[in-house]
């Protein structure tokens, strides 16, 4: 069952161009969104998550039309990450106080659980969290309302190795719990350890979508794209 | 879309926000435009929009289970609601001068415009143009606020020279009148500008949303 599908989404910028984006995150699968910097990837999260318009294509999640279900989807998914940096001044527990009236499954105990398990302490402010304890916030404030869709936005970028191999075993749990999983990075190590499918992008086209397994075979996911970007910087110089 | 209003007021307010309604008292201040009260109340809601855009206000809002366009009612409805408060009190203020003091000296020997109830009209038309300009204005970008801050400040300030001129022109002292028995034939001017406040707040809301459907974070 497909979770999320993107369908030919576009969006014109003056020196950059989102061209016919498609792709589909399957229930309970960990998709990775990969492509080196300024390739499109946190223009589609963007996009999917309505805080960027499209010029068209359409966004499609549990079956329902974004553009016309967007309270009742948002009910079900959470976003998190490099986007997400707000009220950096406010002691986490107010925030979390006044986030979960919006939602209609907030669950106390199940958010009391994430913050242990995350080690956050909530009479801190954001601006006292590293950036890995910044996502993790995210993911509390999403667990807690039971989300079924995580969008992620270079949850892993930007933090300490440990921190990452930890993040990504708390994907792995997510995803044994039927949680599907977007995320973003252009750190593509972290994807061969956790992601099932993956979309890559470059210049604001898909060059693939699809199993992990069936792009890179028996290589390392790094190694192939490295691999596909030079091919396409050789053709750009005309080597 | 009460619970986005509340967050409005729990989060994205300022202290001085709520603290600037107290200049609202300067209705009886004799021989000073008793309108700029008005303005102070507008630059407390300007004071929220600096602190919300540094708390980046409009990103935590938008990934909240509410529709894009709500994240702009919800603004909106704060402001109106601030603003409802501040007419109020004015409302009082002026009440109290108009009952107790019409006939106090310092108010009678006052060159500039009294607190009556074409003093409140003039309230609800500064409130109207700070909804149209800077509200409307921010949510073109939902991010600059200076411009439009700095074209209300003009318009403001214009209203507020028109008012304080306007009661000295022949033929137009009976804006000026300050007791509240004679007063009652101002009571048009200030259902005209309700009118035009209640208008200009929808509609300008309306195109808000719009623009903001329209704009990228």
């Amino acid at each position: 069952m497909d979770i999320l599908k993107v369908k030919q989404l576009c969006k014109s910028y003056t020196d950059f161009t989102l061209q016919d984006v498609s792709f589909k995150v399957e229930k309970g699968h960990i998709m990775g969104f990969v492509g080196r910097n300024g390739a499109g990837k946190t223009t589609t999260l963007k996009a999917v998550m309505n805080m960027v318009r499209s010029d068209s294509g359409k966004v499609e999640v549990f079956g329902l039309d974004m553009s016309q279900n967007e309270r009742a989807i948002k009910q079900r998914i959470g976003f998190a990450g490099t986007a997400a940096d707000y009220y950096k001044k406010k002691k986490i527990s107010r925030l979390l106080d006044i986030t979960k009236a919006f939602y209609d499954n907030w669950d106390d105990k199940a958010m009391e659980k994430y913050l242990k398990l995350f080690s956050i302490d909530k009479n801190k402010t954001p601006s006292q969290l590293s950036q890995g304890m910044k996502v993790k916030l995210g993911l509390v404030t999403a667990l807690s309302h039971g989300a079924e869709l995580l969008i992620l936005d270079e949850p892993t970028s930007g933090i300490d190795p440990v921190s990452r191999d930890e993040l990504l075993q708390i994907f792995k749990y997510l995803k044994s719990q039927g949680v599907s999983i977007l995320f973003s990075t252009h750190i593509t190590s972290d994807l061969d350890k956790c992601a099932d499918d993956i979309t890559y992008i470059r210049n604001g086209h898909i060059v693939y979508t699809g199993s992990l397994s069936g792009f890179v075979g028996c290589e390392k996911l790094e190694d192939v794209i490295i691999k596909q970007e030079r091919e396409a910087f050789y053709e750009k110089i005309d080597l | 879309m009460k619970k986005l209003i509340y967050k409005e007021f729990a989060l994205a307010t300022s202290p001085l926000t709520f603290l600037f309604l107290g200049f609202t008292v300067m209705t009886f201040i004799p021989g000073y435009p008793v309108l700029c009260g008005a303005f102070f109340v507008c630059f407390g809601i300007f004071h929220s929009y600096q602190t919300a855009r540094e708390d980046d206000d409009i990103t935590y809002t938008i990934l909240l289970p509410v529709r894009k366009a709500d994240v702009v009612s919800a603004k909106y409805a704060a402001a109106v609601i601030i603003q409802g408060v501040a007419f109020v009190l004015f409302a009082i203020f002026s009440g109290i001068r108009m009952v107790f003091f019409a006939d106090a000296a310092v108010y009678k020997a006052n060159v500039l415009m009294g607190a009556n109830f074409v003093f409140l009209s003039f309230v609800l038309l500064i409130f109207a143009a700070f909804n149209v300009i800077f509200i409307g204005g921010f949510f073109k970008t939902a991010y600059r606020y200076g411009k439009p801050f700095v074209i209300f400040i003009i318009v403001n300030f214009s209203i507020i020279a028109a008012a304080e001129t306007m009661h000295h022109l022949p033929g137009m002292a009976w804006l000026n009148i300050l007791d509240i028995k004679n007063a009652v034939c101002q009571m048009p001017l200030l259902a005209c500008a309700a009118v035009i406040y209640v208008i200009s707040a929808v509609v300008s809301c309306k195109k808000s949303e719009t623009r903001f459907e329209n704009t990228d974070l």
